[in-house]
């Protein structure tokens, strides 16, 4: 008896000695999380996580590899303590989906006739592939079988559909699919996605500034699912109500419809979608990720700003948007009059990116009320510049500051505030009876319908090329000529004319012919010598083009002047998609960083500013990968032309008869009838990469 | 506590009952179910040793310093198994014969460690005797059923009783070890279709 | 087997009476790592490492500390004992001193410490009455017969993971049925020794 107990207690006294001085000996940093996780799992070293011993399920748990669940032997509280030494409130953690990424299927013809084992592995292994498109779902159901929760079932269309309610995340499906169709994201990691040269996409989507996933979207309209749809463009663009109304929708020029057929209408059915959850009366609840504690001021309420702080808040950072003017929307507010984008539309629309808990400053300017210095004392972990680009470019002539003489956007800006009330009822804007507008710009076209509304008798634009040159939208020219515009082309000012109390009476200018095209395509026009020709005129406003008012550069002394700028203003960023300025933890997009661009390339830019944000703040590398693909298009899925398309005509966008719409500013374009959208939504031809679903003839 | 001791008895019948929904302590499962006889005192054994780790694990949960909580609950556990091995030393030598190796080595299957771990150092006496108890009968159920099965077919006996009459011939294949992996692997499946 | 050679030894341990398909030893361990190939090697690797080490100091403690103070019935908690902290010291010590062997092992020496394939193999080379060297290739043996079956179990269960099982077969189920029929392969080993 004797001898056993000192037996045992020498053993144990030998064993625990050797143990704590090998502990001290041998010791090496561990990161002190993985003892405490580890002292909640059983211990039993069962392996039935599929991890070598709890140890190395701690470590994979620490490393963010293994769910906070992994314990097979351990309770739900175990779980649940494990996840509080993580940080993650199992409860609210991000849910982990499973999404389809190729919505191929049937319809991508088979390049081989295969007869081997029923498994995609082994068809890949074999050939590569069954179906012609080379990145596409091969449809022999890998995922259905590696699921064990049952959410996934190869669709009616051949391939793999997802039952979100049963699935889990678990990334079974994702480990089995050789063509990496199957990705299991949270929503935070679908929000930071870019465009990639190998994705399956269809040509509008690679088109759209803002990467939204049209053809789903126009699918779920079909489908009646007019909430699902709203979500969907969400994920790329806040600013729905806004772009199906200004968007010149550079989508549709790519629309393999268009190639055999008119373009189907997608931005009336962005419109339609953003116009019923207005109308519904109710913001759809958006998904926010759990807080991660930092915090990102954007400066600037316009829509990069907005779409950057959108997103930014959606990935869980609090953000503040400082804004120089008294309510948010920056140009779509300003800018774009009220007969194109009413101002009530755009609050309710701000008030939903708002909601969801993004704070807003109001009447504070970068440079004169604050700087970037005093945002980093403020423990701001990084700031997006999207000032925008608010100063007009001048002619450079004579006479350009007389009297009666404006300039784009103080023209517009002045009105939008009187007309807004905004404590300007004393600015009330001076309108001429013979008006002249220099440009032939989106500004140029808001400018002359503005004063045709005012009530100026005689409104003509003044442009040095000829209409097919003119960068403004195609529907607002018409809009215009429609509305009694008249157009002087292949014209360009030389002087501005002004009596003696210096307001101005005439605008000379020299007649232009074209010559040979330039860099960017267009036909240069070249003077003609002695042409020059007078106009009478009381009112001159030129919108010749705008780039960023960077003066807060020379206000702030400290840590501004390491921030680099154009030749034209702009801020410098060397990557167009990281869009990181010269100094690391100021990014920008938008107007502010390419020039006045359209509404909806200021959304994207917002988005990918968030995302290089949000890895700058994280401490991730934010260059995008190599196969990103920005603005361009993927080769193989642009087609010459396309087969089995039965003509069918486009919805006509129904806008207010001209005599009523020039003497108010009520919303000239209407938006599309509940039918019109399920006809327009069954035109598209649910396009994928490479395959498209022909008309049924 | 919102469970009852009688679910916490209960779900070791059913709910979770090793080895099927708790894929632990497969050793001794295979290694000891040639017959039915077996796999009951194998069952006992491990029942008891469950019992009583959980009951002293339980009771002294507050004394056991949580560093080297793992170490102790070990030496409880190696003590109950030496208990047992000289009480069937003594009183049921024959069977300890046939159980041989698995009786030692009930300190290492992950069952009575992962209850211990898992169960006994967070809950009360009465919750963990249950639970022990719960588990173990359970144990030992899958071990008799397994037993009975591979000892009826393989043999042609049913708790040493024949069944079939001297005629049969044993599917010898069954008490062999191919036959426990494909036995308990059929088993598995069945339990699998029933709950769907 | 104390009255045979060190290669009859070995035959028999890795094939004969392989401790995972005839002993039935191990099984948490053979069906929990075995659904990947690279863990079933790391597996191996350190069964084989850990397996030799405990095999000769279990056999120490037996015959110069047991048999002599005639302790033998404290047998099973002593080397459950000894093997636990002997897996941990050899963990703390790579960790320290050979980094590169810590990254390959380490992270399977914890799950070794209640694999009962290690208490179980010192038990029977101290039943067997085997001398130390031959219990030293008899852990030897007895360990690789662990990786071979492991590994072949591995590499058939990454190709199930290809086939159609259905539904109430698949994982654990079919891993079995698997693992019966390579356990009936390894039986035409029985007779070579």
């Amino acid at each position: 008896m004797l001898t056993a107990l000192l037996f045992m207690l020498g053993l144990g006294a030998t064993c625990g000695l050797m143990l704590s001085v090998a502990s001290k000996v041998f010791y090496v940093y561990e990161d002190p999380r993985i003892a405490e996780v580890e002292s909640f799992m059983a211990a039993a070293n069962c392996a039935g996580c599929g991890y070598t011993g709890c140890s190395a399920a701690a470590v994979a748990v620490v490393a963010g590899e293994a769910p906070p669940s992994v314990c097979v032997v351990a309770d739900a509280e175990a779980a649940a303590n494990i996840a509080a030494v993580m940080g993650v409130d199992p409860g609210t953690a991000e849910p982990l989906l499973s999404y389809n990424t190729c919505t191929g299927g049937d319809r991508a013809a088979d390049k081989y006739y295969y007869m081997g084992i029923n498994s995609c592995q082994a068809l890949a292994t074999l050939y590569g592939g069954k179906h012609e498109c080379p990145v596409g779902c091969l449809g022999l159901g890998d995922c259905v079988r590696a699921c064990v929760f049952d959410a996934l079932k190869i669709g009616p269309h051949g391939y793999p559909v997802v039952d979100e309610m049963k699935c889990v995340g678990c990334g079974a499906c994702e480990k089995v699919c050789p063509k990496d169709i199957m990705e299991i994201k949270t929503m935070s990691q679908k929000l930071l996605h870019l465009n990639q040269y190998d994705d399956r996409i269809a040509p509008c989507q690679q088109t759209c500034p803002a990467e939204i996933d049209i053809p789903r979207y126009i699918c779920q309209i079909k489908n009646g699912d007019y909430e699902g749809a709203v979500n969907t463009i969400r994920e790329r663009n806040p600013l729905m109500l806004s772009c199906g109304r200004v968007c010149p929708h550079p989508c549709e020029d790519k629309c393999r419809r268009g190639i055999e057929d008119e373009a189907v209408s997608i931005n009336q059915l962005k419109r339609f979608v953003a116009d019923y959850e207005m109308n519904s009366g109710r913001h759809l609840p958006v998904s926010v990720a759990p807080s991660t504690g930092k915090k990102v001021a954007v400066i600037g309420g316009g829509p990069a700003g907005l779409s950057c702080a959108f997103f930014l808040r959606r990935l869980g950072h609090d953000v503040t948007i400082f804004d120089a003017m008294p309510k948010l929307g920056g140009m779509i507010r300003y800018g774009i009059p009220e007969y194109r984008l009413p101002k009530e539309v755009l609050a309710w629309e701000t008030d939903g990116i708002l909601n969801i808990g993004i704070e807003h400053k109001p009447n504070v300017m970068l440079g004169r009320d604050f700087d970037i210095g005093s945002l980093v004392a403020s423990g701001y972990d990084a700031v997006f510049l999207g000032i925008g680009a608010w100063k007009d470019y001048t002619l450079g002539v004579e006479g350009e500051n007389l009297g009666g003489c404006y300039t784009g956007i103080i023209f517009l800006t002045n009105f939008a505030l009187w007309q807004q009330e905004d404590g300007a009822r004393d600015r009330q804007p001076f309108v001429g009876n013979k008006c002249v507008v220099i440009g032939g710009g989106n500004t140029a076209i808001d400018c002359v319908r503005t004063l045709i509304r005012l009530g100026a008798e005689e409104v003509s634009i003044v442009y040095r090329r000829t209409r097919k040159e003119m960068p403004a939208n195609e529907v607002e020219i018409v809009a215009a000529e429609h509305e009694g515009v008249k157009f002087t082309f292949l014209a360009a000012p030389t002087r501005v004319i002004g009596d003696e109390e210096g307001n101005v009476t005439g605008l000379e200018y020299l007649k232009m012919e074209l010559g040979e095209p330039d860099a960017s395509g267009r036909r240069r026009p070249v003077p003609i010598e002695g042409s020059e020709t007078i106009m009478e005129i009381d009112m001159l406003i030129t919108a010749i083009g705008q780039g960023p008012d960077v003066f807060f550069k020379d206000e702030s002394k400290r840590l501004d002047k390491d921030l680099n700028l154009t030749r034209w203003d702009t801020i410098d960023c060397e990557d167009p998609v990281a869009l990181q300025s010269s100094i690391p933890y100021i990014f920008t997009g938008g107007d502010s960083a390419t020039g006045a661009d359209l509404v909806v390339s200021a959304i994207g830019a917002g988005r990918r500013a968030a995302r290089s944000i949000h890895l700058y703040i994280t401490g991730e590398e934010i260059t995008p990968p190599d196969k990103t693909l920005f603005t361009n298009n993927i080769p193989v899925s642009i087609f010459d032309s396309v087969e089995g398309i039965e003509k069918s005509a486009r919805t006509k966008m129904p806008e207010l008869p001209v005599e009523d719409r020039i003497k108010s500013f009520v919303e000239a374009d209407l938006v599309i009838s509940e039918e019109e959208a399920l006809y327009e939504s069954d035109r598209c031809l649910q396009c994928c990469l490479t395959c498209y679903n022909k008309d049924v003839a | 506590m919102a469970k009852t001791i009688t679910q916490e008895f209960t779900k070791g019948l059913w709910k979770e009952i090793p080895p099927f929904r708790l894929v632990l302590g497969l050793c001794p499962v295979l290694g000891v179910t040639t017959t039915m006889e077996n796999g009951i005192g194998m069952g006992l054994a491990t029942t008891f040793v469950l019992l009583c780790s959980n009951i002293l694990v339980s009771s002294l949960r507050n004394i056991i310093p949580p560093k080297v909580r793992i170490a102790c609950f070990i030496i409880i556990i190696a003590t109950f198994v030496i208990v047992v091995e000289l009480v069937m030393q003594a009183y049921a030598y024959r069977l300890f014969l046939k159980l041989g190796l698995f009786i030692p080595l009930i300190v290492v299957n992950c069952i009575v460690l992962g209850r211990a771990e898992a169960f006994a150092s967070k809950n009360g006496l009465l919750p963990s005797m249950a639970d022990g108890l719960g588990i173990g009968i359970g144990f030992t159920l899958s071990l008799a059923s397994l037993g009975a099965i591979r000892e009826v077919l393989g043999t042609g006996t049913f708790y040493g009783a024949s069944v079939f009459g001297p005629s049969f011939q044993p599917f010898t294949f069954m008490i062999q070890a191919p036959g426990a992996f494909v036995c308990l692997g059929l088993m598995l499946c069945i339990m699998n279709l029933f709950e769907n | 087997m104390s009255e045979m050679g060190y290669f009859s030894i070995i035959i028999s341990t890795i094939f004969v009476n392989n401790i995972l398909l005839a002993k039935f030893l191990g099984q948490c361990p053979f069906l929990g790592t075995s659904k990947k190939m690279e863990t079933a090697v790391g597996m191996a690797m350190a069964v084989i490492f850990v397996l030799v080490l405990a095999g000769s100091i279990t056999w120490v403690i037996y015959h110069l500390f047991l048999v002599p103070f005639d302790l033998v019935y404290l047998r099973t908690i002593a080397f459950i004992l000894v093997i636990a902290s002997l897996v941990q010291f050899v963990e703390l010590f790579l960790k320290k001193s050979i980094p590169a062997l810590y990254a390959g092992l380490g992270i399977f020496l914890p799950l070794i410490t209640t694999n009962c394939a290690v208490l179980g193999a010192c038990v029977i080379n101290i039943d067997e009455e085997l001398g130390f060297m031959k219990s030293l290739v008899s852990s030897f043996g007895f360990a690789v017969g662990f990786g071979v079956a492991l590994i072949l179990f591995a590499g058939v269960r990454e190709r199930i993971t290809l086939a159609r099982v259905p539904k109430p077969l698949q994982d654990t189920s079919i891993g079995l049925v698997t693992a019966g029929i390579i356990a009936l392969a390894f039986f035409s080993f029985k007779g070579m020794v």
